[in-house]
């Protein structure tokens, strides 16, 4: 998995945020549109393009989408790249 | 992998009552306007959901339930050989809820009689414990009881629940027969690492009923809890809920050689519709299988599964016998999986509290 086709798949679950701003340094949760059934739509698009399941925490613990990227490349399978 | 079959016993009736008082998601007064509230209805699918007034409880909504079940049956409360009870909101800290509805509902005194504190599994392990019991052949007639009083142990103040849970009770009658050809099916699971993800953290005996326990914070914006309340962390139930139930039916489906085609019923328990698409598609369900109740009652934990056959089912299952497959999921975390066959079913209508 690389960063920026992780931004891509980031960036295809926000409605209102131009897709040119978001890079590895934005600071998710911090978006204006960002909600809780934004968070619940990242963990389904994580699941289904990663196969990883994220945790509460993980989101929890993530200030900037390189952090999130970060705690799903940690989880995936070894041999998933 | 534990998995189980049962011969010999099958659905003779089923019946639901839900309160009166109906919450609608759109006005309710945790949103700042409509638009926030149409937000989570579009993506949860649930637009209300039914409530007990003060002083009601799942075992009155359950008395009202069991009697009319009995009564379109044509059976009579002494006819009853197991009574089982699977909730979590109990009446009484003790005695079992079941032993005062033994009263209630004047069932014999030698009538089987348990409490199963499930939560949005518990109707299919209670179909699997009570058809069990069952198909040694002594014990002949059962009511098993799913039923849940959401509202009153979540806090009305928090905005991650309210919209999401409603209160119901269903009754589900079930029958020793010694010439039923089809068996049910179950494929259990259970991972307790994640008895967090939903629970109430005070109350019980670790951590008994303080003056602290009962003071309301803000935990996060908009979300106040008291610490007697139960918490439903949404990401990690969302994580577990789009993973283990899909992995759990396609342990069914393989494990009992289930030629999905021939499924007429998908039962899902009612969590959200965005979770449920997400396992109906998983396993390849087309959606005319695949009823829903959760837009007009919500998410009524054990009592969702036989509610969405009540409710929705009623016509198909009075006809021949439904090839159906189910699965209940949630708090525990806990899950579990059954195949079986539904045919000639009494549904009683709809009641309402």
């Amino acid at each position: 998995m690389n960063i920026q086709e992780f931004i891509e798949n980031f960036a295809a679950q926000l409605d209102e945020t131009d897709e040119a701003l978001i890079t590895p340094e934005t600071q998710f949760k911090q978006l204006d549109e960002w909600s809780s059934l934004t968070a619940l739509s990242i963990i389904a698009m994580v699941d289904d393009e990663y196969d990883v399941i994220v945790k509460g925490n993980d989101i929890i613990n993530s200030d900037t989408i390189q952090d999130l990227f970060d705690a799903v490349k940690s989880k995936r399978k070894p041999g998933a790249d | 992998m534990s998995q189980l079959t049962i011969n010999n016993v099958r659905i003779a009736g089923m019946s639901a009552c839900v309160p009166a008082t109906v919450e609608d998601n759109r006005t309710l007064p945790i949103y700042k306007d409509e638009s926030e509230a149409l937000k989570v209805i579009t993506s949860t699918g649930i637009e209300r959901h039914h409530k007990v007034d003060e002083g009601t409880t799942a075992s009155d909504l359950t008395v009202k339930a069991v009697e009319r079940l009995l009564t379109d049956l044509g059976w009579a409360p002494e006819d009853v050989d197991i009574f089982a009870y699977v909730c979590t909101s109990r009446d009484y800290i003790a005695p079992q809820t079941s032993c005062i509805l033994q009263d209630r509902l004047k069932l014999r005194n030698d009538c089987c009689v348990f409490d199963l504190p499930f939560g949005c599994s518990g109707w299919v392990y209670g179909m699997s414990i009570v058809g069990s019991l069952m198909s040694h052949g002594t014990l002949k007639r059962a009511i098993l009881v799913a039923a849940e009083t959401n509202t009153l142990n979540r806090n009305p103040r928090d905005t991650a629940v309210r919209p999401l849970f409603g209160d119901a009770a269903t009754a589900t009658a079930l029958e020793f027969d010694p010439d039923r050809s089809h068996p049910m099916n179950f494929m259990f699971g259970v991972d307790g690492s994640g008895y967090d993800a939903v629970w109430a953290p005070y109350g019980g005996m670790r951590r008994p009923v303080t003056p602290e326990a009962l003071v309301e914070k803000e935990v996060a914006p908009g979300v106040f809890r008291r610490g007697i309340d139960m918490i439903v962390n949404g990401m990690d139930v969302f994580g577990f809920a789009i993973k283990q139930p899909p992995r759990s039916l396609k342990e069914l489906i393989s494990t009992f050689n289930i030629d999905t085609d021939t499924v007429d019923l998908l039962l899902l328990h009612q969590a959200n519709r965005f979770i449920d698409e997400k396992i109906r598609k998983a396993i390849k369900i087309p959606p005319e299988r695949t009823p829903y109740c959760l837009e007009e009652y919500g998410n009524v934990t054990s009592a969702s599964i036989p509610l969405t056959m009540v409710s929705r089912c009623s016509e198909r299952l009075a006809g021949d016998d439904k090839h159906c497959i189910a699965c209940g999921f949630g708090v525990g975390l806990a899950w579990a999986s059954m195949e079986f066959y539904a045919g000639g079913v009494k549904c009683s209508d709809m009641i309402t509290y």
